[in-house]
């Protein structure tokens, strides 16, 4: 009760004309911003600081997790429409949901996309405002060797996309493991494959492989068989919205890619890319159509969206309880908090209830507000596909262009983009599957640190991943997970 | 049946060789006496030892026949012309986006890569090139305040 | 990457409007104003804590009547090693320019074996100091400094340390701790963490005996009763901060993380000279000291020729910790 108090205050904090013109302001920001890949919530927030000193924190506030959750909704329409993530998190929807497009359904894939977010950015506010204290706790139980075992587990998804075969599937897994330990090794300092570059001493982005991969190698690969097999975007066909069969295909995932996003975003180290392999994995084997991934499935999009956006919401629950920043994005938003001398801490809640309630409040208000604008603006993305292949290809190159260039200013980047483009064509000739590269390289290093992490913790005792009971919980379903399958089928051999 | 063939074996042996230069790359870590439990160079050297081995097996499938795609993708004609004209595209835009500026560069991109995809309006296309990399240069450097490095065009606004 | 922020807030979309009718400073004494256009060099991603004094300074001396605007520009990367070769050789010569730096670039030159150093750059000014702080989770039986020394006496691998990236100012803290106390360096258990956060929440869920980074990352923590704040790294009490340092308790050591603003190469004297006085006057007004006070920075100023000395010997002492360490 004393929480739908607080909240009712936050309500009519955030219900002020001007708060909702922030609110709306940033979500239109936020999800702007989306779109272009690159420019992720981060930096754009760190643009805005200089708004501190100028309007109120509440309002600041307000506009900055309109932003955030802004950009996770606009950082899936490229990734389904023009096959170039926006976001690291949105990488994976791109697999199922540009497949869609192209067949035509991508006013339901992108349908299917918005109204998962909405479903996971609204129950997972209603996390952060009736569990944020218990899933803190919960997570702050995970240490390196429980991280690790997180990431093992997270490692039997890459499963799901393998493609024809494994030898190359795995090929492509190492290849992105080596892209992410390019930089200077957290542990012991050390700089890694960096070539004398020190360009290269922060590491290779992650989205700018993404971008390269999909989208310039796409053009390659497009531009290479245009003669001999033009593979145009079929028009799209049929009723623009969703139909009945994709509603019921859609419902479950969303809320299965809730519940994986949202605690796996609360944790300090998890990150919102991983629960989206994990939803992506989980649909896989729950779908009744396995086939059909690949192809353009709708749970494949559905899922991962709602698991990214959860993740979003989760983020802020270590950050308003603890003042614990496990984003990037969270980061620039407690240095905001700073500029107003309001140091975010355990005692956030008691000591700032307007402004925190006040956020929670328009995490609702942004969620309904994005719905309200993305569901409409849907028609109109899906025109982008009418317009002619060499204006939409030179198009999308310029886009992945300028998100790579204009963030960094370093050639390098841009050498790393078409090198990265031209391997994503031969993949494509050679049938090798590109999303092990991205899995790899997110999931490569964060499980090579934490490994070395648990093991200087424990003084070299690799028994620490065992004798950890959540550790061992997490190492056990991972084993389960791969060996299930095995004995299914030996079981069902023997009964024939 | 025996069927070699030579595409498969020069990705088999790019495989390889990536392996081969992670290999080397790893030697050349330095090691801190901090460190020496497990140090920065056992994942890397798990990485070569894997892209090596899957390099070899690899190989082996191309040169023995084995493999197979569910695309059959690499024994279609290569449109060279169109993926000229691309690469063309992508090489001026990398080397000209320091000297001239990110909207000449980009828009002679946009050309480039119109052309690859079978436009004959080059004068058409370099208006639209101009507009697209106008806006978006405007929408860094005016809304955002991200300054892209003044061109020549840049310079005139 | 350049970031001009000064047009950013006036054009942008977001700006018009909706920020005139917002509360600014409201400079009372206009003072005479020195510079129309400061040009700042941010060797780091918006945001950061580099990034946060350049704006921190332009809104000071703005504010302040002595500057008409800033230009801030940010090239990040490796702690600063990646913007460096920049500024020393596209900045050359340039009046009313200055670059943000601080002791943890120091620290990025010598473990990055950098090309380049500051030694043809203009020492300006040091402007502000943090302390960094000892930590237990407030589970830890370690009461204060001497205990946990004892135990890193009697076993040195086995105290966890969780801190920030290898070779980085929280590990030559301990590095230094663990010297002063005669135990080898090289044997501490030093956990680096992905930044503040992550290494927060190691300390808070009890996963590692003791924590090492800035005060201001921790003292929520340690207000709210989750972690205990064993010691400061500061040479002597801070007046306003309720904790002992190292030397107090026997650690006879001190380490702060400041940061300071350098001139580029090839300016004059005059010009130099120029650059030092805005500092100092900055430094004197009542802007400066508010912001600073927000923000759990410790003005001590050091203008000129002395923080070049400061720099030199900051150098050579994180040199040799750090090649104890084996990462120099």
């Amino acid at each position: 009760m004393e929480t739908l108090a607080a909240l009712g205050n936050g309500f009519a904090v955030a219900l002020t004309p001007i708060n909702l013109v922030w609110a709306a302001v940033g979500v239109t920001v936020g999800t702007a911003i989306g779109v272009l890949p690159g420019l992720g919530p981060a930096l754009t927030i760190a643009l805005l600081l200089p708004i501190t000193f100028k309007v109120d924190a509440t309002a600041a506030f307000i506009l900055f997790a309109g932003i955030y959750y802004g950009a996770m909704y606009g950082g899936s329409t490229t990734s389904i429409l023009l096959n170039t993530p926006g976001e690291s998190a949105t990488i994976i929807t791109s697999l199922e949901g540009n497949k869609m497009a192209k067949r035509g359904r991508g006013a339901a894939a992108l349908a299917t996309a918005a109204i998962g977010s909405f479903v996971a950015g609204t129950f997972g506010t209603v996390g952060i405002t009736f569990l944020a204290p218990v899933v803190v706790e919960f997570a702050l139980k995970f240490g390196p060797a429980e991280y690790f075992s997180l990431m093992v587990l997270a490692f039997v998804t890459v499963s799901a996309v393998l493609g024809s075969s494994a030898i190359r599937g795995l090929i492509t897994l190492f290849f992105g493991i080596f892209l992410g330990l390019i930089g200077i090794d957290l542990q012991s300092g050390q700089p890694r494959f960096t070539f004398g570059l020190p360009e290269l001493l922060d590491g290779v982005n992650v989205l700018i492989v993404a971008v390269g991969l999909f989208a310039v190698g796409e053009t390659l690969f497009l531009a290479a068989r245009r003669k001999h097999a033009p593979e145009g975007v079929l028009p799209v066909t049929g009723s623009l919205w969703m139909s009945k069969e994709d509603w019921r295909r859609s419902v479950g995932p969303w809320f299965r890619g809730t519940a994986v996003g949202f605690p796996i975003g609360a944790m300090p180290a998890g990150g919102a890319e991983i629960p989206t392999f994990l939803s992506y994995w989980m649909e896989k084997k729950l779908s009744k159509k396995p086939e059909e991934f690949g192809k353009g499935a709708i749970e494949g999009v559905a899922g991962p969206e709602a698991a990214n956006n959860a993740s979003a919401a989760g983020v802020l629950v270590p950050m308003l309880t603890l003042g614990l920043p496990t984003s990037a994005t969270a980061a620039i938003m407690l240095s905001a908090f700073q500029s107003y001398g309001i140091n975010p801490g355990p005692l956030l809640f008691q000591t700032q209830p307007d402004l925190v309630w006040g956020l929670i409040a328009s995490l609702y208000i942004g969620n309904v507000m994005l719905l309200v604008l993305n569901l409409p603006l849907v028609g109109l993305w899906v025109k982008i596909l009418k317009i002619p292949e060499p204006l939409l290809y030179g198009g999308i190159l310029i886009f992945a262009t300028i998100g790579t260039y204009g963030i960094s200013q370093s050639p390098i980047d841009l050498v790393i983009l078409y090198v990265v483009g031209g391997i994503g064509y031969l993949m494509r000739r050679f049938d090798f599957p590109t999303a092990p590269v991205i899995i790899g390289m997110i999931l490569g290093p964060l499980a090579e640190q934490n490994l070395r992490q648990a093991l200087t913790i424990s003084q070299g005792d690799v028994t620490t991943f065992v004798t950890r009971p959540l550790s061992a919980t997490l190492l056990a379903i991972s084993l389960l997970l791969v060996l299930l399958p095995v004995i299914w089928t030996l079981v069902r051999r023997r009964r024939a | 049946m025996f069927s070699l063939r030579w595409p498969q074996v020069a990705v088999a042996s790019g495989v390889l060789l990536l392996g081969l230069v992670v290999l080397w790359q790893t030697f050349q870590i330095p090691v801190s006496p901090l460190y020496a439990r497990i140090g920065p160079k056992v994942v890397p050297f798990a990485v070569s030892f894997g892209l090596i081995a899957l390099g070899l097996a690899l190989a082996v499938q191309s040169v023995t026949g084995r493999w197979t795609d569910e695309a059959e993708l690499q024994d279609e004609p290569v449109d060279w012309p169109s993926l000229g004209w691309l690469g063309l595209g992508l090489v001026l835009n990398l080397t000209l986006i320091g000297p001239l500026g990110f909207v000449i560069a980009s828009t002679l991109m946009f050309v480039c890569v119109a052309r690859a995809f079978g436009s004959r309006r080059p004068l058409f296309d370099t208006g639209v090139g101009v507009i697209v990399a106008l806006v978006a240069y405007l929408g860094f450097d005016k809304v955002l305040g991200i300054n892209i490095g003044a061109g020549i065009l840049e310079g005139l606004l | 990457m350049q970031f001009n922020r000064r047009e950013f807030l006036g054009t942008s979309v977001l700006g018009g409007a909706a920020l005139a009718g917002g509360i600014g400073f409201a400079p009372d004494v206009r003072a005479q104003q020195m510079v129309d256009t400061l040009q700042m060099f941010v060797p780091a991603a918006p945001g950061g804590g580099w990034d946060g004094t350049a704006r921190t300074m332009e809104q000071a001396l703005r504010a302040a009547g002595l500057i008409g605007t800033a230009q801030v520009t940010n090239v990040p990367g490796a702690g600063g090693v990646v913007g460096l070769p920049q500024f020393i050789n596209q900045w050359r010569g340039r009046q009313n320019a200055l670059m943000v730096m601080g002791m943890v670039m120091i620290g990025s030159i010598i473990t990055n074996k950098a090309p380049v150093n500051l030694s043809t750059l203009t020492p300006i000014a040091r402007l502000t100091e943090e302390y960094l702080a000892v930590v237990v989770p407030a589970e830890s039986p370690h009461r204060d400094m001497r205990s946990l020394v004892a135990a890193l006496k009697a076993n040195p691998g086995g105290v966890s340390w969780a801190g920030g990236s290898a070779g980085g100012s929280d590990h030559i803290l301990v590095g230094l701790i663990c010297q002063a106390v005669g135990v080898d360096a090289t044997k501490a258990s030093y956990v680096p963490f992905a930044g503040g956060g992550p290494a927060t929440a190691a300390i808070l869920g009890n996963q590692v005996t003791a924590g090492v980074s800035g005060l201001s990352e921790f003292a929520e923590q340690v207000k709210a009763g989750r972690m205990r704040l064993l010691a400061i790294s500061a040479a002597q009490r801070v007046p306003g901060i309720d904790a002992p340092t190292l030397r107090e308790q026997g650690v006879d050591t001190d380490l702060t993380n400041w940061r300071g603003v350098y001139a580029p190469a090839g300016v004059n004297a005059q010009q130099k000279q120029a650059m030092i006085t805005l500092m100092e006057r900055m430094n004197a007004s009542a802007q400066w000291k508010e912001e600073c006070t927000k923000r759990d920075w410790t003005p001590t100023f050091l203008g000129g020729d002395a923080f070049g000395t400061y720099v030199t010997n900051e150098f050579t002492r994180l040199s040799g910790i750090l090649k104890t360490l084996g990462l120099a």
